[in-house]
C-alpha cells in the first residue's frame, strides 16, 4: 500500500509538471497583464514625453477624465449597438433561420452550409478588404448595383451609414457560429414532440413558439453570452475597414483603446479604458461560466 | 408513413421551397465577397467592384513574389503561425492530459479560470502586454549587447519580445491556449484509461506512456486543437500590428493592410491576389476543421 501511495504521489507531481508550462504562459501573458492594466490605469504612463521617462502615480485622474470624455462614451455606445445589432440580432436571426432550414434535410445542404461557413474562415484583414469593395461608393459598386434592383439609389455606403454597414459585415462573418450552435441545440429536441403537436393540429408558428423556442432557451442564452464577449473583442476587421471613422462613427471601444494607446501614446489612459472593458467582459464571462456547468 | 395526406405533402413542399429560398439568399450574401476577390485577382484591369474580367492574367500573383516582398510576408506568416500551432499542440496536449487525469484540488479552479480567461478581449490586454514585453525586451538587450555588440539586433530579430519572432509567437500561443486546453481536456475525458493502465502495469515511465500510448490516441484531439489555433492565429491582426514594426518581420496581414494604405498606387488586382493567397490556407484548414466544429462550438456549450 505504501508503495502504491508513493507511486500515486509521483503521478500527481508529474501531472502538475506537464501542466506547468501552460500555466506559466497564461499567467505571464494573460493573467498578469490583466492585473497590471489596473496598475497602469492609475499612472500617466506614455510612449513618448514625460510619462515615458518618469511615469507617475496619478490616482484616479484617468478615470475622472474618462467620465468627461465624450469620445469614450461614444465608443461604448457604438460597441453596444454593434454587439446588439450584429451578434444578438443579425447573426442570431440569420443563424437560426439557416439552422432550421438545414434541419429539413433538403438537397445541397452541404453546399449551402459550406458557403455560410466561408466568412468564418476569412482572416480579419481579408474580410475588411473584401467589404471595402462590396460597399464602395459609385454606381458600379457591388452593393449599389444590388440595391438598384429594388429601386434604391446608390450611395457611398461606408460614409453614409457607417455603423449599419459594420453591423452588416460582422453579421456576415458570424452567421456560421450561430448556425452551428443552434443546429446542435435543435438536434437535441426529440422529433416525437413535433409529431404529437402536429397530431393535435398545431400550426408551424405555434410549434415554433411553444416547442422550439422554450426548449432552445439554454442554448440561445449561452450563444448570446459567447457572441457578446467575442463581439466586444472584434478589432481587426473593423479597423481594416474604417479605422474607426468617419468621425468616430465606427470607433468601437477596442479601436478607441488602440488609438489612445498607440496613436496618442497615452498608455495609462488606454489602460483605464481597457480596465472598463475587462470589467464588462468579466461580468458577462461570469454568467457564461455559471451557465457552463463544468464537468470534472 | 404511407398515409400522408395531400394537404400535408403540399405543406412540406411549401416549407422546402421556403427553406431553399432563404438558404440561397443567405449563401449568396456569404459568398459574394469571395467571388470578387477571386475574380479581381485574375483580372488584368481589376476594379473595386465585382465584374467579369475581360483579360485573364496571372500577373497579379507574379507581382506579389517578383516585384513585392510577398514571399517574405508569406514566410513570416508561416513561421510565426506554424511555430505557434506546434507550441500550442505540445502544451495543450500535455496540459489537457493533466487536466483530465488529475484529482488535485486545483483542477476545478483552473478549469473555471481558463473559461474566464477566454472572455478577456485581447484588445484590452494589448496595452499592459506591450509594457511587459517592452521591459523584457530591454532586459534581454541589456544582457546581449555587452556580449554580441553590434550583431545584437540580428539575434533579437529571432529572440526579441518586441519586433522579434519569439515575442509574437509566445503571445499568440498564450491567446490560443485556453480553447486548446479545453478541447484536449474534453478529448482525454472521453478516452478510456485502460490503455494507460496497461502501460503503467508494464512499468512504462511517464515519457514512454506519452510517446507510445497517448500521442497516437490523442491525434484526433490534437488535430482539432491545432487546426483551431492555426485558423485563429493566422487570421489575427491586432497582435502583429502591435508587436511587429520592422518590414522584414511583417507577416501577410500587415503586408496586405499596408499595401492597401499606399494611397498613391492602389492596385486592386495585386491586393486581391495577395488577399487570396492569405485567404487560402485559412479556408483549407477550415475545411479540415469542419468536422470538429460542432464538437468545439457545442462542446464549449456542454463542457
Amino acid at each position: 500500500m505504501a508503495v502504491m501511495n508513493a507511486h500515486e504521489a509521483r503521478m500527481k507531481r508529474q501531472l502538475l509538471v506537464i501542466l506547468l508550462p501552460s500555466m506559466l504562459l497564461l499567467l505571464a501573458f494573460v493573467v498578469y497583464p490583466a492585473i497590471y492594466s489596473v496598475y497602469l490605469s492609475f499612472t500617466n504612463e506614455a510612449l513618448t514625453g514625460a510619462g515615458a521617462l518618469r511615469p507617475r502615480f496619478v490616482g484616479i485622474r484617468n478615470y475622472a477624465r474618462l467620465l468627461n470624455d465624450a469620445k469614450f462614451w461614444n465608443s461604448l455606445l457604438v460597441t453596444f449597438f454593434f454587439v446588439v445589432g450584429s451578434a444578438i440580432i443579425g447573426q442570431f436571426v440569420l443563424g437560426l433561420v439557416a439552422a432550421m432550414a438545414l434541419g429539413r434535410s433538403i438537397k445541397f445542404g452541404r453546399i449551402f452550409s459550406s458557403m455560410i461557413l466561408l466568412p468564418n474562415a476569412a482572416p480579419e484583414v481579408v474580410a475588411g478588404f473584401m467589404w471595402i469593395s462590396m460597399l464602395a461608393g459609385g454606381d458600379n459598386a457591388t452593393l449599389s448595383r444590388i440595391v438598384a434592383f429594388f429601386g434604391i439609389s446608390p450611395s457611398d455606403w461606408l460614409n453614409t451609414f457607417p455603423l449599419t454597414m459594420i453591423i452588416i459585415v460582422n453579421t456576415w462573418r458570424g452567421i456560421a457560429t450561430a448556425m452551428i450552435l443552434l443546429m446542435a441545440g435543435l438536434s437535441t429536441i426529440p422529433k416525437e414532440i413535433y409529431e404529437a403537436a402536429r397530431m393535435d393540429g398545431a400550426t408551424s408558428t405555434q410549434m415554433f413558439r411553444r416547442i422550439t423556442l422554450p426548449l432552445m432557451m439554454p442554448t440561445i442564452l449561452l450563444y448570446m453570452l459567447i457572441s457578446a464577449v467575442s463581439t466586444i473583442a472584434v478589432f481587426g476587421m473593423v479597423y481594416a475597414l474604417t479605422r474607426g471613422g468617419p468621425g468616430g462613427a465606427t470607433e468601437l471601444v477596442s479601436i478607441y483603446i488602440y488609438n489612445q494607446s498607440f496613436t496618442a501614446y497615452q498608455l495609462g489612459y488606454g489602460a483605464a479604458v481597457a480596465v472598463v472593458v475587462l470589467l464588462i467582459s468579466v461580468l458577462i464571462g461570469i454568467g457564461y461560466v455559471k451557465a457552463m456547468k463544468v464537468e470534472v | 408513413m404511407a398515409a400522408i395526406s395531400p394537404v400535408e405533402s403540399a405543406n412540406k413542399a411549401k416549407g422546402d421551397l421556403l427553406a431553399y429560398a432563404t438558404l440561397s439568399i443567405i449563401s449568396i450574401f456569404c459568398a459574394i465577397p469571395f467571388f470578387w476577390v477571386f475574380l479581381a485577382s485574375l483580372d488584368g484591369n481589376a476594379q473595386l467592384f465585382l465584374r467579369w474580367p475581360d483579360q485573364w492574367t496571372l500577373d497579379n500573383y507574379l507581382k506579389i513574389f517578383v516585384q513585392e516582398d510577398g514571399g517574405k510576408w508569406l514566410f513570416n506568416s508561416l513561421l510565426i503561425v506554424g511555430s505557434t500551432t506546434a507550441l500550442v499542440m505540445v502544451l495543450a496536449g500535455l496540459g489537457g492530459y493533466a487536466l483530465s487525469r488529475t484529482t488535485a484540488w486545483w483542477k476545478l479552479p483552473f478549469l473555471y479560470g481558463i473559461l474566464l480567461i477566454r472572455v478577456l478581449p485581447p484588445t484590452a490586454l494589448v496595452v499592459p502586454l506591450y509594457k511587459i514585453l517592452l521591459s523584457m525586451n530591454l532586459a534581454e538587450a541589456a544582457v546581449l549587447r555587452p556580449i554580441f555588440g553590434s550583431s545584437t539586433r540580428a539575434i533579437m530579430k529571432w529572440t526579441g519580445f518586441i519586433d522579434g519572432y519569439l515575442g509574437i509567437i509566445l503571445v499568440l500561443t498564450a491567446m490560443q491556449l485556453p480553447l486548446a486546453l479545453w478541447i484536449m481536456k474534453t478529448f482525454f475525458d472521453g478516452l478510456p484509461r485502460d490503455y494507460e493502465e496497461a502501460a503503467l502495469m508494464d512499468g512504462a515511465t511517464m515519457v514512454q506512456r506519452i510517446r507510445r500510448v497517448l500521442v497516437p490516441l490523442a491525434l484526433p484531439g490534437l488535430a482539432a486543437a491545432g487546426l483551431f489555433s492555426f485558423i485563429s492565429a493566422w487570421g489575427d491582426f491586432l497582435l502583429p500590428l502591435t508587436f511587429l514594426s520592422s518590414p522584414e518581420l511583417q507577416p501577410l496581414p500587415l503586408g496586405l493592410f499596408r499595401a492597401y494604405l499606399r494611397v498613391n498606387t492602389v492596385d486592386y488586382g495585386f491586393l486581391a491576389a495577395l488577399a487570396f493567397i492569405y485567404l487560402l490556407p485559412a479556408v483549407i484548414a477550415f475545411g479540415f476543421a469542419r468536422k470538429f466544429l460542432v464538437q468545439t462550438f457545442a462542446g464549449g456549450v456542454k463542457g
